[in-house]
């Protein structure tokens, strides 16, 4: 590869300070952290959510909250957590890697980018708003099933309308990164040469593209069934709830998917850095994740066996279901594969890559688990569903984030964080994670239900270990918020490449902290 | 890829990026109405 590289032109940028500059900046490092930032203000929100769920359940009867509220508290968390949270944070890394992985000297549209982040600020505020409005918050859960969701009160238009502008957001932001890595690659960067993260990235984009719009049209025909006199989903005038489901569900599992491809992107980029090795059977991981992607349309009613599908169509989805533990399978084979006799070292993006690889693949065991139709009648709506789907969301999603904030922070900021306290974060998280969710396995095989604040004696022991490990877990995560602001401030200046087994362009080719443009001169790679 | 920076567009880069937008966008937005409207019209 050759080095070239833009200058750095932060000196001749002149443009509005203070609040203007992130009201109005099209520059995709901006709008990244911006995404970022945002996210993390959501996670720390719906962990709030969490917890107040959490304290209910520490102990069995009724102790804080009503369980009106703590319906509410179970169906925002949810909403948040994946809307407002998980989403936004990879779609920061994307603006922040994406140009200065394949090239390129910002995104394709820089100001529809400006847009669907500045969408997502008034999106939370509709959900915050929603907590407050005459007749309370919807309690109805995050899959926002009716006809409960068509009896409830006026929250559930904020929630509906806040649903409506983030996938407005998301379908932008999917377009906006399509058109930058189909069009806008460095001469010689062909697809089958850009880092891993991007391929992940372009394959959700084209799932977010497919399926956000269905999620869109859900809804609205859940708004007009509150308001304009249709009956799609209302029973009372001859609609169908399951439709819903079916709808919903074609959105949802995919968007499982949109979640955790993301985050395989980032791994793939960690692992092989810290392994010193290049990533084991590149093109394996591509068809891999396509493979990953297409499966994911069609598997969507294994969250819909209790619903009375006929026999034939749930023996199908649950051989549908099974068959992606192949190609994810490939994909963890492959990780392994890249750290056999690699010159391994374990810094804090790679504690939390490897507790990633052990607690997904976790997750993914126990959906292979429900993916078995009579276990999942048993299963179905427990504790069980929970803690599988935690293991997912948290332990890969998250801890993925983790890892790609670590690893690329020096390369944002241009300074190090404190590795002693990233170590730290990484130990107490992987272990409060587990003492939350890990026990929820036991609590859902015994028959715990979920959405229900109150529980009989049996399950007491487990909750109220439960409960420990979530508070312990969510104050850690401030000791990263700490992590991040000391480095910000006052952390060591990173050196040009402080990972030795680095090699996407913008470890190679571009200056640490990365320039404000970072290719104004598309670089040749050879 | 012609000479691009933040300070000046190649406008066949620029045509070429809308066209690729403008499909995705009809692409979405076929999804969502036809969605809707297949359900309502059954």
């Amino acid at each position: 590869m050759e080095a070239v590289h833009g200058h750095d032109h932060g000196h001749d940028h002149h443009g509005p300070t203070g609040i203007m500059k992130y009201l109005t900046t099209t520059n995709h490092k901006d709008i990244g952290s911006m995404y970022l930032w945002f996210s993390f203000a959501m996670f720390l929100l719906g962990g709030v959510m969490a917890l107040v769920i959490r304290a209910e359940l520490f102990q069995p009867g009724l102790q804080i909250v009503n369980p009106e509220f703590f319906n509410a508290m179970t169906t925002y968390h949810g909403l948040i957590m994946v809307f407002g949270a998980i989403m936004p944070a990879f779609v920061g890394f994307a603006n922040w890697l994406i140009p200065m992985q394949i090239g390129a000297p910002d995104m394709a549209f820089p100001r529809m980018n400006n847009w669907s982040f500045w969408l997502l600020p008034p999106a939370a505020l509709l959900l915050v708003l929603a907590q407050f409005v005459p007749g309370g918050p919807a309690g109805v859960g995050w899959t926002l099933y009716p006809p409960l969701t068509i009896q409830q009160g006026m929250s559930m238009d904020l929630t509906i309308f806040a649903v409506h502008i983030l996938g407005m957001s998301s379908i932008m932001g999917s377009i906006n990164i399509v058109t930058t890595i189909l069009n806008m690659r460095a001469p010689g960067m062909t697809l089958m040469r850009m880092p891993l993260f991007c391929w992940t990235w372009l394959i959700t984009a084209y799932l977010l593209i497919a399926v956000m719009p269905v999620l869109a049209g859900a809804v609205t025909m859940l708004l007009t069934d509150r308001h304009f006199g249709t009956h799609f989903f209302n029973p009372a005038g001859g609609g169908d709830p399951v439709l819903f489901q079916h709808i919903f569900w074609f959105f949802g599992h995919p968007e499982v998917y949109i979640i955790a491809i993301p985050a395989f992107g980032v791994i793939s980029q960690v692992i092989p850095a810290f392994a010193r090795k290049p990533l084991f059977g590149y093109s394996s991981m591509v068809y891999a994740t396509a493979s990953i992607a297409i499966l994911s349309f069609l598997v969507w009613a294994h969250h819909m066996y209790t619903v009375g599908l006929p026999v034939q169509a749930q023996l199908y989805f649950m051989f549908a279901t099974m068959l992606i533990a192949v190609p994810t399978g490939v994909k963890v084979f492959n990780w392994v594969a890249t750290m056999w006799k690699g010159s391994m070292t374990f810094e804090t993006p790679m504690l939390f890559a490897i507790g990633f690889l052990f607690l997904f693949t976790l997750g993914g065991f126990t959906g292979l688990v429900l993916s078995i139709t009579p276990v999942d009648v048993q299963l179905h709506d427990t504790y069980y569903v929970v803690a599988h789907f935690h293991y997912v969301m948290v332990a890969g999603a998250l801890f993925s984030a983790f890892a790609g904030i670590y690893f690329w922070l020096p390369k944002w900021i241009g300074k190090m964080y404190d590795e002693t306290l990233g170590k730290w974060h990484f130990w107490l998280s992987f272990i409060f994670f587990n003492v939350t969710f890990f026990v929820q396995h036991f609590l859902g095989l015994a028959g715990m239900p979920r959405r229900i604040p109150d529980y009989s004696l049996q399950f007491a022991d487990f909750n109220a270990l439960s409960s420990i490990g979530a508070f312990g877990f969510g104050l850690s995560q401030l000791l990263f918020l700490y992590i991040i602001l000391k480095a910000i401030r006052s952390g060591e200046k990173a050196p040009q490449k402080p990972w030795e087994g680095a090699d996407s362009i913008e470890w190679t080719m571009l200056p640490t902290p990365a320039p404000y443009h970072s290719f104004e001169k598309p670089p040749v790679i050879k | 890829m012609q000479d691009v920076s933040d300070h000046g567009e190649d406008p066949r880069q620029r045509t070429r990026n809308l066209r690729t937008g403008l499909i995705l966008a009809v692409v979405a937005l076929t999804f969502f109405v036809g969605f809707i409207a297949r359900r309502f019209f059954q």
